[in-house]
């Protein structure tokens, strides 16, 4: 009996001198050195809405004396003609470069940026930043001598945020679409730069442009331009004719935008745009009466900063890697009793699996290929094979290192630049790292923007100059 | 005139005292050359560490010497710094929650549209170089980690070089003491 109540009156003590002891701590003014991290104490503003001046978006054109080539290959959008980074052209490419280095055949001064070319029908398109002027500038260039053919520009102030321009236009027989770096689209003829229409999609749609500037490129399918503005819509219709919105996905889940690009997929049959936001990704309706419903979407993949797109490979997976940590993650997406439904097959760290920072991950034959960011461990910045199961096949070694550079595949080999601007040419194949040759194309720093090639001819860039390099195998072509 | 000319004893003991004096300047200068030549201290590569954290628990003195710089012709003044704020942050605020740096040492501040100032306050830093690990994953890689010499005491035997899985610290010239990156835009 005793020694319980010696027991309650220790606990009870204790607890007593722990109160006085607290009130004693908070009266004293100890406390007075703590400091406390809430948000808020950088004195970020609100929201900041820059007022650009008034000028209509396309409200300027110039007339230049270039002339469209007559070279055939197309490369018309983001990703090339099949969304997937590989050349449909048959001209065949070299393996090794001439003796005398590469067969430059010309260059082209750019605004600061990432923002990389379209091939349609013997013209380069590229949606510059016009540093001087202030705006951004569609400017379409021959591809036999990338002399200007015409420009259509408007105001926008932009400031250098590793870099200006990002994207890469979308262009059809008839149209040619834009995003710039602050979220406006514009439509205008391919052949003759006529402008037909632009939206503001922060201001008409209340959509976020992302960190760095947007760099979502635009996808126009049967003439629609499907854009995602994921603000008061995910995504919008586009009639590229009118400019009518024919279609709006509504964002009920308050998704935001992403670098990422909607990318068009057939899963079970059924056409759709896959498109990865911050906050989830989605497959919307790309056909019938249900266009621009959402099929399904899971909150899955959900990350800070998403560059790369959505890989769509057979069975309805969907492989998705994002930079800054993420890692990768390969989803299905399958029909079941009419409703898709999602389910996650597996989720890797940087470390674990195949992570892309910038570019989009290549599938060919079966496999996926691509170069892994800079907390991959030992096998950082290293070009790699991939099974879709998520076991790596091989990597370039240590000493074949490319940065956050892109990467395309064409007549059965990897065409890889570096951040310094050296181009690779590597076998195409499962067994190995086969490197054919490499040469410096570029000079300048961040050779970050796609690559494109139409007829032979390769355009890549670094952060300030545009250069076209012949590859064809095929003498005096 | 003839007040002011010299005669032979005054002309010798003025050359003399000229050449002791000329002797003694060259001689220090001398030793301090040679001395500040030879003399050197402990100092991290920035390219070659690896960011381990080790810096921040081998120092004998503690905090450590070892403090995170930032050279500010190389940082991007981004909103979403991966130096300042953790991987995938709830928000890009600077709500602890959302902050990398463990002793609060990193602060920032909005410049304008779209530029935010990043400042490394050194009483507080502990060199565990988190801020540089994700600045050199994701950034420009203008946070790294150096010595700071108003703190080392230049031990004959560097304990976290000792440590260092990287080999990164070795001893350099004490006439420039700090690895400092070049402005790479």
């Amino acid at each position: 009996m005793d020694n319980r109540i010696i027991s309650i009156s220790g606990v009870f003590l204790t607890a007593l001198a722990g109160t006085l002891l607290i009130f004693w701590w908070l009266g004293s003014g100890l406390q007075k050195d703590f400091f406390l991290f809430v948000p808020g104490l950088d004195g970020r503003p609100e929201r900041v809405q820059v007022q650009e001046k008034t000028t209509p978006i396309g409200f300027y054109f110039e007339n230049y004396q270039g002339i469209p080539s007559t070279l055939s290959g197309q490369w018309p959008r983001f990703r090339g003609p099949g969304y997937d980074n590989t050349s449909r052209d048959t001209v065949p490419l070299i393996d090794r470069f001439p003796a005398g280095g590469p067969e430059i055949l010309y260059r082209i001064d750019l605004g600061e940026g990432h923002a990389a070319p379209a091939v349609s029908n013997g013209c380069i398109y590229i949606l510059d930043y016009d540093e001087e002027k202030k705006g951004d500038a569609l400017r379409c260039f021959s591809l036999d001598d990338g002399k200007e053919i015409w420009r259509r520009w408007y105001p926008v102030t932009v400031k250098r945020n590793h870099g200006m321009s990002r994207t890469v236009p979308a262009v059809t027989e008839r149209y040619a679409v834009s995003i710039g770096p602050k979220c406006h689209v514009m439509c205008v003829d391919a052949h003759t730069g006529e402008f037909l229409w632009g939206i503001d999609l922060e201001k008409e749609y209340d959509a976020t442009i992302p960190q760095w500037y947007t760099a979502q490129c635009p996808l126009i399918d049967n003439d629609i331009a499907v854009i995602a503005p994921a603000g008061k819509s995910l995504l919008i219709g586009v009639d590229c004719a009118s400019g009518k919105i024919v279609w709006e996905t509504p964002n009920s889940n308050a998704y935001k935008m992403s670098h990422s690009s909607i990318i068009s997929a057939t899963i079970d049959g059924v056409d759709m745009y896959v498109y990865a936001a911050l906050g989830g990704i989605s497959g919307i309706a790309a056909r019938g009466s249900e266009q621009g419903k959402i099929l399904w979407t899971t909150n899955a993949w959900d990350n800070a900063v998403i560059v790369p797109s959505p890989v769509i490979l057979p069975d309805g997976r969907i492989f998705l890697t994002a930079g800054y940590g993420a890692g990768g993650m390969m989803i299905r997406v399958q029909k079941t009793e009419g409703q898709f439904k999602t389910e996650v097959l597996y989720k890797t760290k940087p470390r674990e699996g195949l992570c892309c920072e910038q570019q989009t991950p290549v599938l060919y034959n079966g496999h996926l290929f691509g170069i892994l960011p800079k907390d991959a461990g030992p096998l950082r910045t290293q070009f790699v094979c991939y099974h879709p199961d998520g076991q790596m096949i091989w990597s370039s070694g240590s000493g074949r290192q490319f940065g956050l550079g892109p990467y395309l595949l064409a007549d059965g080999k990897f065409f890889i630049l570096n951040d310094d601007g050296v181009l690779v040419i590597a076998q195409a194949t499962l067994e190995r790292y086969e490197e054919l040759d490499r040469a410096r194309i570029l000079h300048g720093r961040d050779a970050w923007g796609p690559l494109a090639l139409a007829g032979g001819r390769l355009l890549a860039r670094d952060t300030r100059q545009l250069v076209c390099i012949n590859l064809s195998a095929e003498k005096g072509k | 005139m003839e007040k002011n000319k010299m005669n032979r004893r005054e002309f010798f003991k003025k050359g003399l005292q000229a050449l002791f004096g000329l002797a003694i300047a060259g001689t220090t200068g001398f030793s301090l050359f040679k001395t500040s030549a030879t003399e050197t201290v402990w100092q991290i590569d920035p390219d070659i560490c690896i960011q381990c954290g080790r810096c921040a628990e081998n120092c004998v003195l503690s905090p450590s010497a070892v403090k995170c710089v930032h050279v500010y012709s190389i940082c991007g003044y981004c909103d979403l710094c991966s130096g300042y704020l953790r991987t995938d942050p709830k928000e890009l605020s600077t709500g602890a929650e959302n902050r990398l740096c463990p002793a609060g040492a990193m602060t920032r501040r909005y410049v304008e549209e779209p530029y935010y100032e990043y400042v490394i306050d050194e009483s507080l830093c502990i060199g565990c170089g988190k801020c540089v690990k994700g600045c050199s994953a994701f950034g420009n890689g203008s946070l790294f980690l150096q010595i700071r010499h108003d703190r080392c005491v230049n031990c004959n035997e560097c304990s976290i070089a000792r440590e260092c899985p990287a080999n990164a610290i070795s001893r350099i010239s004490s006439r420039n003491p700090y690895i400092m990156k070049g402005a790479k835009i």
